[in-house]
């Protein structure tokens, strides 16, 4: 059981792959880098820098890397399965850049299977996204018929929809506009700063739009 | 979880999962039915003679005019006869009667009628009697002796002789629940014994009257003129009673088997004929758990991306594999359900033609219990191999680096 945790710490990471590159100045492999709860990152990179292979690695979807990853004192390698699946459902929020949604169901069943897996269904905050982000007229659209743009939002708001420490967003607001990116970026700060979290959020040079962010280069 | 369930369910192929439920109710049927049948139909074959393994042949040789005229010697079987037919492959051990060498007369009494009788005693050596120990034993001193009659002695009186003497007939039941005065003396008159008889049991394949060998040793030790006579029949444990080689060197030395071997015969043939039917209800059960895992594994090939997706949110592993568990209990116990079903109509088909003929209530039982524990072992292999499969998805690695 694990109770929540404070620190992301990456010692010596490096994505395998990388191993036998020249790699240009990073901030992040092959540093000493650490996340904090309650803080605000920016990981910017071009394409190719291998920020989606450090959100795999964080969210234990893969573990071909160099290095150690530390949540507080546990070494990522050393967790169980249902030790992610508890990570994954109430410490660290997740967007992923493929968005992941399952485009048969509507955007509204999307979002309230996250939060039936993570036992925080409350549908007035969510309709109340919803409406923010201008897409609750699409509330019962199969996902897959949704714009990218629509997708991109629903599956933000499905982010959000569980207890977390950490946020992961990777590259949230790519083919949103500024207005919204701001709501998005609003609404984002609104659940971290009630829940205490930290936002770590990945851009390729679109970046969600959060106040002060500390910027990393990978 | 309803959505999980719902997004899970999708792409799921009900007349596959029919076809997995058929496949499974006729293994079950199979397997389960000739279990039934091979029981309930046991009783008959085997002859309902429990007291002499049907592994064992009672031999003699054939009585020739030779031996009515006077040559006793020509039906014995010498030393040497023995040791032939104890080289014989199929021979397992050979066992010899041993004859009283006495006279005895048996008298009934029973409600003030009176029946007498002049007997004969055998014995065989004890292994070759299946009874249970207490059942069959003498000591010396033991003021009664257990008596095994054949079945044949009974019916000849029932059926031949009752009647037209105008005797009551009796039953096997009644008949072990009254004592026989047995009164022995010997050859010359000077030495007698009395004692109470006991009949134990009825034999159709033990063509005499037998007594524990403890006590045929012991009344000719005390009333027999010490004359060691060769025994004129063998009892022999066979390897395979339905060995043509046994009938032909039988046929060819010019020995006879004591009783009617078709029935073992017959149940070698039965055996060989279940072991058969069950052989191909296994193989179809088997092959119908492969069709199941064939197709489960293809389902969740097909929604492997889904389940990656789902498992990615934080759902637990036990909930993503719960709905194909789900599919997996219902297509088992349907095909579980009609089988049992199917059993009970079944055996009402038969049962009527068997119930004279000694049906045993038991086959119905073990069906029940082989059937349940074939389904038991098909949702286990098959849950597990969903488990696995989960498990195999949780792994999946992303592509892009």
């Amino acid at each position: 059981m694990i109770h929540r945790i404070e620190e992301i710490k990456l010692d010596s990471l490096l994505p395998r792959v990388f191993a036998r590159e020249e790699l240009p100045s990073s901030k992040i492999w092959r540093k000493n880098v650490v996340f904090r709860r309650g803080g605000r990152y920016l990981v910017e990179s071009a394409s190719g820098g291998g920020k989606s292979s450090l959100a795999a690695f964080i969210m234990g979807s893969r573990n071909d890397y160099d290095g150690t990853l530390m949540f507080d004192s546990r070494d990522s390698r050393s967790l169980s399965i249902s030790e992610w699946q508890e990570i994954r459902r109430s410490h660290i929020a997740y967007l992923p850049q493929e968005l992941a949604l399952f485009p048969e169901l509507s955007a509204i069943d999307n979002i309230l299977l996250k939060a039936e897996i993570s036992g925080d269904v409350d549908i007035a905050r969510i309709d109340k996204w919803l409406d923010r982000l201008g897409i609750s007229g699409r509330r019962d659209y199969p996902a897959g018929r949704l714009s990218i743009g629509q997708q991109q939002r629903v599956a933000l708001i499905r982010s959000l929809c569980q207890p977390f420490d950490f946020i992961l967003l990777d590259e949230p607001v790519s083919h949103l506009d500024e207005a919204n990116n701001r709501i998005a970026a609003a609404i984002v700060e609104e659940e971290a700063n009630r829940k205490g979290a930290a936002i770590i959020t990945f851009s390729v040079g679109n970046p969600l739009l959060i106040e002060n962010p500390e910027k990393l280069n990978l | 979880m309803g959505i999980i369930s719902k997004l899970l369910r999708k792409n799921t192929s009900p007349a596959r999962l029919a076809g997995f439920a058929l496949s499974n109710f006729i293994g079950l049927i199979i397997v389960a039915g000739a279990v039934m049948f091979y029981i309930d139909a046991r009783g008959i074959w085997e002859d309902d003679d429990s007291f002499v393994n049907t592994d064992f042949l009672v031999v003699n040789k054939k009585v020739t005019s030779a031996s009515t005229l006077g040559d006793r010697d020509a039906t014995r079987f010498s030393p040497e006869d023995i040791a032939a037919i104890q080289a014989q492959p199929w021979v397992r051990r050979i066992g010899e009667f041993s004859s009283s060498d006495f006279r005895v007369y048996a008298s009934v009494s029973q409600g003030g009628r009176g029946m007498e009788t002049a007997l004969f005693f055998e014995s065989v050596p004890d292994s070759f009697v299946d009874i249970s120990v207490s059942d069959w034993k003498f000591e010396p001193g033991q003021g009664t002796v257990p008596v095994m009659i054949p079945k044949d002695y009974l019916a000849l009186y029932n059926f031949g002789f009752a009647g037209s003497a105008g005797l009551p007939q009796l039953s096997e039941q009644l008949l072990t629940g009254i004592p026989l005065k047995l009164y022995m003396r010997s050859e010359d008159g000077s030495r007698s014994m009395s004692m109470e008889g006991h009949i134990v049991g009825f034999s159709n394949r033990l063509n005499t009257v037998l007594v524990p060998d403890a006590f045929m040793q012991y009344a000719n030790s005390r009333l027999g003129d010490g004359n060691e006579v060769a025994p004129s029949r063998l009892i022999i444990d066979v390897s395979s009673p339905g060995d043509v080689a046994i009938a032909d060197y039988l046929n060819a030395n010019g020995l006879e088997v004591a009783g009617d071997k078709s029935g073992s015969s017959a149940a070698y043939l039965l055996k060989v004929v279940i072991g058969i039917v069950v052989s191909v209800g296994i193989l179809i059960t088997l092959l119908s758990v492969f069709v199941l895992m064939l197709s489960i594994s293809l389902l969740m090939e097909k929604n492997r991306s889904v389940i990656h997706r789902l498992l990615m949110l934080g759902a637990p592993l036990r909930e993503v594999g719960a709905p194909y568990s789900g599919m997996i209990v219902i297509g088992c116990s349907v095909a579980w359900i009609l089988s049992m079903v199917s059993l009970v109509i079944l055996r009402s088909f038969y049962a009527d033609a068997l119930q004279g003929l000694g049906l045993s209530s038991d086959g119905l039982m073990w069906a029940i219990v082989t059937g349940t524990a074939l389904a038991l072992i098909v949702i286990i292999v098959n849950i597990v191999a969903v488990n696995r499969k989960v498990k195999a998805a949780w792994g999946l690695k992303m592509k892009n680096a």
